[in-house]
């Protein structure tokens, strides 16, 4: 029947319209970027391995320009033409050889990544460490937080809690962060607080918070917090009321209520959560950019960034942001082994 | 009982919620509270007396007001990337089965797995090696990247809910692919269309890591915020903050009062 061929047809069409653009989306704008950036990270220019080797030739070739030179005053009128063309032809090839010379090759390895020196490792660890921590810190916290919410008796009750944790939620990133920077400036908050006390002297100009690593971290738990405390809530929420009132009626403990019942039920979002605030933490740029202010207090983000835009070597920049994607794939990994989720209940 | 034990223990539990608002809340305040002090420098412990001249300041503020423009247009051009994309992407992805799926499903979601700041990177390499210098076009696409990925999930999510027999009564009544695509499964479509619509053009509003590594020399409002608090930092951006607290505070308890209202309907 030609009208079944035909809607067949659009189906096909509209079908291949889809796949287009799914291709787009995934090849354009994720797959071959991230080639890109890791084809970079894998190679350097260098100056050309045989370049004393040209430089020699180069030599020799000008000794040969000057004996043509030479041989040019002398020689009679007939013969001019032909030595003028050779030294023509001796010169283009000096240029040619000398534009090689000067211009670096590039070399393929794994250099970029072996480059990191002992500072950028220990900066580079100290930021997976530092993030991890932040991510026990915030399901440690948000747990009973998150819990609290999807139990509220009464729906209003449950509603306004959510809606106290979706406004600073909601609040861009860098304006929480700089309400810290507030507090613990150097005519900050805490400063002005312990010169109140008596703690510390006025003159001295405070203590210089901004400088210490803590700062950062402390600003980083802020800023990152509230994405542990909505997966956990929408996987508490999914919890029927009366397998936790089961637990209770035989006779199970709030630990034991916890650990058997709640917990093993919450797994994807526990998952979800710790994915989410490590990935954020280790990849953040906008907290230590505001809060350090210190040789120490650096992130390893920050690193990355002054490979890109102050030293201008995009290669190493991308071996080392390489690196830090890694990590998080590594962390990624243990996470969904260790709760035993898999992707699909991950990202949902 | 709720599952909250004796009373002692459920009071203790309100304390500690109550206490991780506090938390939440207090450096806000503090940060509000600078923007109506009259004093050159963003402060509460210089208190030079209650102003509002830092509100009108932020109207002369060129960069930032420019800022603010750029921001409306690369969000603008990020909802009309990734909606289209994140439903192809869905619309892909229910017709596929078993490893195939995963597999696509699992490259479809790693952007939203991915550090900010590598996807800003691997745009802004990708496009230079094209001849495409950084700037609004670069900053748009590598936020496009993931948040094509939310709504890809919003859409999947909706599609799941949806009756395939309509799909088949529309062919069998003879209806075209086009047809069935904009009379029926857009329409069914809409509500989350319009949700992620607005889900795109916040994250991309509000996104720094990603755009500060692939912007150039653009600025959105949020990447000059950034550059602020190194060099000429003023009230003004603590007028911009109390801006947004309020803009969020009325968006979110719009979202909430709706989606209660929604859920008290069903």
């Amino acid at each position: 029947m030609s009208s079944g061929a035909l809607a067949s047809l659009d189906r096909r069409l509209l079908s291949g319209l889809c796949w287009l653009l799914a291709a787009i989306w995934v090849f354009g704008l994720v797959l071959l970027p991230q080639l890109f950036m890791i084809e970079t990270s894998l190679w350097w220019l260098e100056r050309d391995p045989q370049a004393t080797a040209l430089s020699q030739r180069i030599d020799r070739l000008y000794q040969e320009v000057m004996l043509r030179e030479l041989d040019l005053q002398a020689a009679p009128v007939e013969r001019r033409p032909l030595l003028e063309d050779e030294i023509a032809r001796l010169r283009e090839e000096i240029a040619l050889l000398e534009a090689r010379e000067q211009q670096p090759v590039k070399v393929y390895g794994f250099a970029n990544y072996a480059r990191m020196s002992g500072l950028h490792l220990q900066v580079f660890l100290r930021t997976l460490a530092y993030s991890v921590l932040v991510t026990l810190l915030s399901l440690a916290v948000c747990y009973p937080v998150a819990w609290t919410a999807a139990r509220a008796r009464s729906r209003r009750g449950r509603a306004l809690l959510l809606l106290a944790l979706v406004i600073p939620y909601a609040i861009n990133e860098l304006l929480r962060v700089y309400a810290w920077l507030m507090i613990f400036d150097y005519e900050g908050l805490l400063n002005a607080l312990l010169v109140r006390l008596g703690l510390v002297d006025r003159q001295s100009g405070g203590i210089p918070f901004l400088t210490y690593p803590f700062t950062t971290f402390v600003a980083m738990v802020y800023a990152y917090i509230l994405f542990m405390v909505f997966p956990l809530y929408n996987a508490f929420e999914s919890l029927d009321e009366h397998q936790v009132e089961a637990a209770r009626d035989l006779g199970a403990s709030t630990w034991l209520l916890h650990r058997r019942v709640v917990v093993p039920h919450a797994r994807p979002g526990i998952a979800v959560g710790c994915v989410m605030t490590f990935m954020l933490s280790a990849g953040s740029y906008s907290v230590p950019q505001i809060m350090s202010r210190g040789l120490g207090g650096d992130w390893f983000s920050q690193l990355v960034y002054r490979q890109f835009f102050e030293a201008n070597n995009w290669n190493i920049g991308a071996a080392y942001a390489f690196s830090l994607l890694l990590a998080c794939l590594v962390f990624v990994g243990l996470v969904m082994r260790l709760f035993r989720v898999g992707i699909r209940e991950i990202a949902r | 009982m709720n599952g909250g034990g004796s009373r002692a223990a459920r009071f203790l539990l309100d304390l500690y919620v109550a206490l991780f608002l506090a938390y939440m809340f207090a450096p806000l305040l503090v940060m509000s509270l600078a923007a109506f002090n009259d004093y050159p420098y963003p402060s509460v412990t210089q208190w030079g007396g209650f102003t509002l001249r830092w509100f009108p300041a932020l109207l002369q503020d060129e960069r930032l007001l420019r800022g603010l423009a750029h921001s409306l247009v690369i969000a603008a051009g990020v909802v009309a990337i990734s909606l289209p994309l994140g439903l192809a992407g869905a619309l892909v992805l229910q017709q596929l089965r078993g490893r195939a799926a995963g597999f696509l499903y699992a490259v479809m979601v790693s952007p939203i797995l991915t550090p900010g700041i590598i996807l800003g990177i691997s745009t802004l390499i990708f496009w230079r090696e094209l001849g495409v210098p950084a700037g609004k076009f670069t900053a748009t696409l590598a936020q496009s990247s993931f948040i094509a990925s939310y709504a890809m999930l919003m859409f999947l999510a909706r599609l799941q809910r949806f009756d395939p027999t309509l799909e088949e009564a529309a062919y069998d009544l003879g209806a075209s692919a086009f047809l069935f695509f904009r009379r029926i499964l857009l329409p069914f479509l809409a509500p989350t269309a319009a949700t992620a619509a607005v889900i795109a053009f916040l994250q991309s509003f509000e996104n720094y890591n990603t755009t500060v590594f692939s912007i150039g020399g653009d600025w959105t409002l949020v990447t000059e915020i950034g550059s602020r608090f190194r060099f000429g930092l003023s009230p003004v951006i603590n007028v911009v903050g109390v801006l947004f607290v309020l803009a969020t505070v009325v968006f979110a308890s719009l979202w909430v009062w709706l989606s209660e209202r929604r859920r008290a309907v069903r």
